[in-house]
């Protein structure tokens, strides 16, 4: 790292187009204005995030849905705050900032020969998005992969299109379930919460040489962690992502420090046996 | 390091040497009553630096880490945008700079320099900064019943961190060079060579003034490090600190080693905007609440533990190359509630002589 180089200077981005997912949730496909900028970003990993800047409104850290193997960059981010509101107004053309990407992200090489299972809930999807693709993209290089999703809705299921792809595909196990559905819902899954689907009769979980993604909000990962510490997974093989209120995101605001660990640099991706030691609220 | 002796009456022509080396000089003043402050020294109050007064609750840290610092400009007009940082070249000096204090820029030294990534700004700025580190010989002035620089193994001498040390020997003052640039005011003639008699004299004095300082957080500091470290400090002593803590921010704001920080937008006029950065204090609610309202760290003992940890654990402490407390005393001193580094230091030490007595 160049000890001259400004850590905190966003560089210059230009939106090129928006989608709509899910109510409140909007996809940001965009890019960097300097070619030289796009090619030194291009080289995230999976599970790494990065600060986007709205001039006059701030920063706040989004997580990065694609895979590096892909071609285009976008955002995937809910209307929360004041920032995230300004990003939701911005229309093809517009400039913001973004620096990054930063934190240590998912070790996807490391899980080689592995299966891999992917529970998400709600916007959860959208880190763990990146690491689907990716292990798509090197399907020979793991063993299985299943994903199991449940949102609230029907009309809460993010990256609907790529679910339903990934339910057809062959050497992938993909489950959707909702946690109810309204009386105008279109809906003959499963109804019920995330944990469900594992119970359903004919699923096989495997659980020696796996690895297990967990992201979704706290009440979720809480009941998630429990069902897969119940079925025999050990706390070091279940990995997640932490979300924190960011400043920086390298390492100097202190806003997103647990215990002896930096979210922003030594994060956002942790085993459940770190994430239980730093001793914190999910 | 060497050293030069030079006369009661020349200890503010450092100031000029300084001053006419093109540094904004900043020195300590007196304010009313028990109020010092740090300001930069002019023509018109040159006479007035003090040296020997209670050290500014202010710390002298905001020269290197501004309370309010602009990070960058950006300028938008339609369509197009340009984001231009902005850095502060100034050249400053510190003349009458405590030990304590000293040990905190050494410890924010380490964290915004010598972590993953290097802080641009504070380096910057802390390039051009030059330290006259002055030695608290005055028990009655100097030192107060707050002051832990002992047991924090940071005062009442610093050994080194400054550029240039001045200590108060009576008729003399020894001055000790820290860095090249500290020696080369040596050159100038208001310095002389001392003799042996000086050591010896210093040597007393400190032994004399070491006197004054409580100590009996001493052994104590190391033990609460330990304790933090292996995890061990219950529940229930947090929640006591808790319970007296107001979540003012005041012992962030007037800590010299804090780093901290929340950083913000605003609109300079239509089409600029500038980010700037300010402190931020973990003591505050708001300090890890998310957009959304989601908030990891609910109750106030889980802050004000999180406060402490981050000072005393050990992992820090080998990460950054020294403590995040620096034994100033100022959270003592300004801490309504009484929970202090000090303080927590003894709570820490009375529930571990308890749990020791139970098991025994």
């Amino acid at each position: 790292m160049n000890h001259d180089e400004n850590i905190y200077l966003p560089r210059t981005a230009i939106m090129d187009r928006v989608t709509d997912e899910i109510p409140e949730v909007k996809t940001f496909y965009w890019h960097f204005e300097d070619s030289a900028d796009q090619a030194a970003f291009r080289k995230f990993r999976p599970g790494q995030f990065a600060q986007v800047s709205i001039f006059g409104f701030g920063e706040f850290p989004a997580s990065l849905p694609p895979s590096p193997t892909e071609d285009e960059t976008f955002f995937t981010v809910r209307s929360v705050g004041s920032c995230t509101a300004a990003l939701h107004q911005l229309k093809p053309g517009d400039k913001f900032g973004v620096r990054g990407p930063y934190g240590n992200g998912f070790p996807m090489e490391e899980y080689y020969g592995k299966n891999l299972v992917f529970v998400a809930g709600g916007i959860g999807l959208i880190p763990l998005r990146s690491c689907i693709v990716y292990a798509l993209r090197h399907r020979d290089k793991y063993d299985r992969v299943q994903i199991f999703y449940g949102s609230r809705s029907p009309r809460e299921l993010m990256y609907l299109p790529s679910l339903r792809e990934w339910e057809r595909s062959a050497g992938i196990e993909c489950r959707l379930t909702v946690d109810r559905k309204g009386p105008a819902d279109v809906w003959d899954g499963n109804i019920g919460v995330v944990g469900s689907l594992f119970k359903i009769p004919g699923t096989s979980i495997p659980v020696e040489n796996t690895v297990a993604f967990v992201c979704g909000p706290p009440i979720m990962f809480r009941f998630v962690i429990k069902d897969l510490l119940s079925l025999g997974f050990k706390e070091q093989n279940i990995v997640s992502t932490l979300e924190r209120y960011m400043k920086c995101g390298v390492g100097k605001c202190g806003h997103c420090c647990i215990g002896v660990a930096y979210v922003c640099t030594e994060g956002p991706v942790f085993t459940y046996e770190r994430i239980r030691k730093l001793g914190e609220d999910i | 390091m060497k050293a030069r002796i030079l006369d009661r009456a020349d200890v503010l022509k450092v100031v000029d040497l300084l001053r006419q080396k093109d540094y904004e000089v900043i020195a300590p003043f007196r304010g009313r009553g028990r109020d010092t402050f740090f300001d930069t020294v002019t023509d018109e109050n040159r006479g007035r630096i003090e040296i020997h007064l209670p050290n500014p609750y202010y710390p002298p840290k905001r020269y290197v880490f501004p309370h309010i610092e602009r990070l960058l400009k950006a300028h938008s007009n339609n369509g197009y945008i340009q984001i231009e940082p902005t850095y502060d070249m100034h050249r400053r000096a510190i003349f009458g700079i405590r030990s304590c204090d000293t040990a905190g820029i050494f410890h924010l030294d380490g964290f915004y320099m010598g972590r993953e990534f290097c802080d641009t700004y504070y380096k910057r700025r802390r390039k051009n900064l030059f330290l006259v580190n002055m030695v608290c010989t005055d028990p009655g002035e100097d030192i107060n019943s707050e002051c832990f620089c002992m047991c924090a193994d940071t005062g009442p001498a610093a050994r080194d961190h400054f550029d240039l040390q001045l200590m108060d020997l009576g008729d003399e003052f020894m001055a000790v060079a820290g860095t090249p640039e500290g020696e080369a005011l040596f050159d100038d003639s208001i310095f002389r060579k001392g003799g042996e008699g000086h050591i010896k004299k210093r040597t007393e004095i400190l032994e004399g003034v070491r006197s004054h300082f409580k100590n009996s957080t001493r052994n104590w500091f190391s033990a609460a490090v330990r304790y933090i470290s292996r995890g061990s400090i219950l529940e229930k002593t947090w929640e006591t600190v808790g319970e007296r803590c107001l979540e003012c921010g005041g012992c962030t704001y007037v800590c010299p080693a804090c780093t901290c920080f929340t950083v913000s937008d605003r609109r300079v006029s239509p089409g600029e905007v500038e980010r700037v950065r300010v402190w931020d204090a973990c003591a505050l609610a708001g300090f890890t609440r998310m957009a959304g309202g989601h908030n990891p760290r609910r109750a106030v003992h889980d802050r004000r533990n999180r406060r402490f940890f981050r000072k005393l654990e050990h992992h820090f402490i080998r990460k950054e190359l020294s403590m995040a407390c620096v034994g100033c005393g100022r959270c003592a001193a300004v801490c309504h509630g009484d929970v202090g580094m000090p303080s927590v230091v003894e709570m820490i030490r009375r529930a571990t002589t308890e749990i020791d007595k139970n098991e025994s």
